[in-house]
């Protein structure tokens, strides 16, 4: 009457929960996951290739395409490992104005993350709320350099163009309003008694685990590891920000839910300090028209929304492009411990693991 | 078509695009080979003053015994000041205690050690990795606790080795970074990290995908991002950027099977597969 063999089920590549087109090989026992196996590359469109082709100037267009809910905080990295391979100064007023925008991208991002992982546990309501925020900060970039999502907002040794008037009034408002909306979302989740049943205990992933995986960001500071590249290894203006690394120990979903939260109050804090501390001056600095490189290689890391963003880079002597570009994608690290924190689980708790990962296929597969 | 009895051979010898050019100089970041090129430079900028200087004195003497006006002395270029804000890293000796402690423990296992913009590089033996690599992680002076990144560079224009595998450990607890280096030959296969560190898994799978370098005892050695039976690795430097498996599709309307025609006459010359129509 009743069958005791595993299945073997695909979860994708076109499945709504798997944020993109990742495709999950599952072996079931029943309900009960007992091997999950990620296939991805289905989006992989080669931009490594394309940049070591590229010169360094047209390079970042393609970083925009990469993690495309962060593209300003890929734009950071791509600009500053350029500037670490030819040896640029930056501008102080523009190393301000980067982190700034940064810092409203961590905001945009972690909107549309708890937007999306609400959304595929079931909470409808959220997506509305954080997706009216996320317009206000779309607006700010469209404001800044013209584009809301494949912004390219920097340029090679400081900003293309100084904040547009008004810009300051625009924020002004927006972090008056944002710590309330915080609450609201905290109303809707954090005491949900459905929220907490699908999230508390899942998807764990000890702090051992995850350094050995080389998982980081926000699931690894929910593993209780206060590691942010913003203070480990500051860079931009970070290390005159004053703000605080929040960290969790169950190391579960509904952790790194109220890590990524505190996270927000963390931005907003960085944002207000770039705003009231913006010296004045040059926001450029000077180079030639053609950056030829020497003979040099950096490895350099961002705390991106989703984690480590490593760029590397090697540079040839006379050269106008890369003759080696690499990305560190977090996600890519991130997703190979899915296997991991989803064995002996249900196929339900996989979407809830998922969506806390916040994996953007567009940079797992580059 | 290139070839009528199998569409499904790519022409690559025929297709416009495929002209790829190779590098020529070997770009491996090394405090050796940079000072020597600095003395190189050096050097040929003296012999060049010193030729200068030789000529001048024979067209003087020459002058001088024909009796007409002695010619101007040469005068040595000053280099520009350079006004942009931009100052090259150049790489210097290693003088951070990470760098010293590796070269006293492995002795001669490291071949070169150094420093630039910041970065500690570290190149050691092709072999002996996997030791090194556990050393680093367990050893209490250094503790590099996490692999942050694996990948490989093509070097075709070297003459000793093929490839340069470069691990990116940080230290958590000592907020510091280390990149171990070592250069591999075509068709060595270095030992698997996936023993000390788990992370490589898929960073070497990637590597064996994108640059076609095989790892000794890694659990799963197959592609990742590309199909299984993909043709070529792109990341090296032969691999072209257009032309493999591109289409070249047009989606005109095509009434009398003009189009369709040029299509096909142009899909021959770039070696593309596509499938004339049979005829019912």
């Amino acid at each position: 009457m009743f069958k005791n063999e595993e299945m073997e089920i695909n979860m994708g590549p076109q499945h709504p929960s798997t944020h993109g087109v990742l495709r999950l090989k599952l072996k079931l026992d029943g309900e009960v996951v007992t091997q999950c196996r990620p296939v991805i590359g289905y989006l992989h469109r080669g931009v490594e290739k394309i940049c070591e082709n590229k010169t360094f100037f047209q390079g970042q267009v393609w970083t925009d395409r990469m993690d495309y809910t962060s593209a300003v905080a890929n734009n950071l990295g791509w600009a500053e490992a350029v500037e670490k391979l030819f040896g640029v100064t930056v501008p102080r007023r523009a190393q301000y104005i980067r982190t700034m925008l940064t810092e409203f991208n961590r905001l945009a991002s972690h909107l549309i993350w708890l937007a999306t992982h609400a959304l595929d546990i079931g909470a409808m309501t959220v997506f509305l709320y954080t997706f009216r925020e996320r317009e206000a900060i779309l607006d700010l970039f469209e404001a800044f350099c013209g584009a809301r999502l494949t912004t390219t907002a920097f340029r090679i040794g400081g900003l293309r163009e100084d904040l547009p008037p008004g810009f300051e009034k625009m924020v002004r408002t927006f972090l008056a309003r944002f710590p309330d909306c915080i609450e609201e979302y905290e109303s809707l989740l954090t005491e949900n008694r459905i929220w907490k049943k699908r999230t508390i205990g899942i998807g764990k992933l000890s702090a051992e685990d995850a350094i050995a995986m080389g998982v980081t960001g926000p699931v690894l500071r929910a593993a209780g590891v206060a590691y942010d590249i913003r203070k480990a290894f500051p860079y931009a203006a970070y290390a005159e920000m004053d703000f605080e690394i929040p960290t969790r120990t169950e190391a579960d979903t509904y952790a790194r839910y109220q890590v990524r939260l505190a996270e927000m109050r963390q931005s907003t804090r960085i944002i207000q300090q770039c705003l009231d501390g913006l010296p004045e001056g040059p926001v450029m600095a000077k180079l030639p028209k053609v950056l030829r490189s020497e003979v040099n290689e950096v490895y350099h890391p961002t705390e991106c929304p989703k984690g480590e963003l490593g760029y590397y880079l090697v540079g040839e002597k006379g050269s106008t492009n890369p003759y080696r570009f690499h990305v560190r994608a977090p996600g890519f690290i991130n997703l190979q411990a899915l296997p991991m924190m989803v064995k002996g689980s249900l196929v339900a708790d996989v979407i809830a693991t998922i969506g806390t990962l916040d994996v953007v296929l567009g940079e797992i597969d580059r | 078509m290139a070839n009528d009895e199998s569409p499904y051979v790519y022409d690559l010898a025929g297709a416009p695009n495929h002209q790829v050019v190779m590098p020529k100089t070997v770009p491996l970041p090394s405090l050796k080979t940079y000072l020597e090129e600095q003395a190189a430079a050096v050097a040929a900028d003296e012999a060049k003053w010193a030729k200068a200087q030789a000529d001048f004195e024979a067209a003087k003497a020459k002058a001088e015994a024909d009796g007409k006006d002695a010619p101007k002395p040469p005068v040595r270029a000053v280099p520009r000041p350079d006004t942009n804000d931009m100052k090259f890293p150049a790489p210097a000796p290693a003088t951070d205690p990470d760098l010293l402690y590796l070269q006293s423990v492995l002795g001669a296992k490291v071949e070169e050690a150094f420093q630039q913009a910041g970065e500690l590089t570290c190149q050691v033996d092709k072999s002996a990795i996997l030791e090194i690599l556990t050393l680093c992680r367990d050893d209490r002076a250094l503790g590099y606790e996490m692999l942050a990144d694996e990948t490989a560079t093509h070097y075709p224009a070297a003459k000793d080795f093929a490839f340069a595998v470069v691990y990116h450990l940080t230290s958590i607890r000592r907020c510091k970074r280390l990149r171990l280096r070592i250069l591999v030959p075509e068709g060595f296969e270095p030992e698997s990290a996936v023993a000390v560190y788990p992370t490589a898994n898929w960073l070497e799978r990637e590597i064996w995908d994108m640059l076609g370098i095989r790892f000794q005892n890694h659990p799963d050695m197959t592609r990742i991002l590309c199909p299984e039976d993909w043709e070529g690795h792109p990341l090296r430097k032969e691999y072209p950027t257009l032309g493999l498996g591109q289409r070249d599709i047009d989606f005109r309307e095509d009434r009398s099977g003009v189009l369709m025609r040029i299509a096909m006459e142009k899909a021959g010359n770039l070696g593309i597969n596509i499938k004339p129509p049979k005829a019912e």
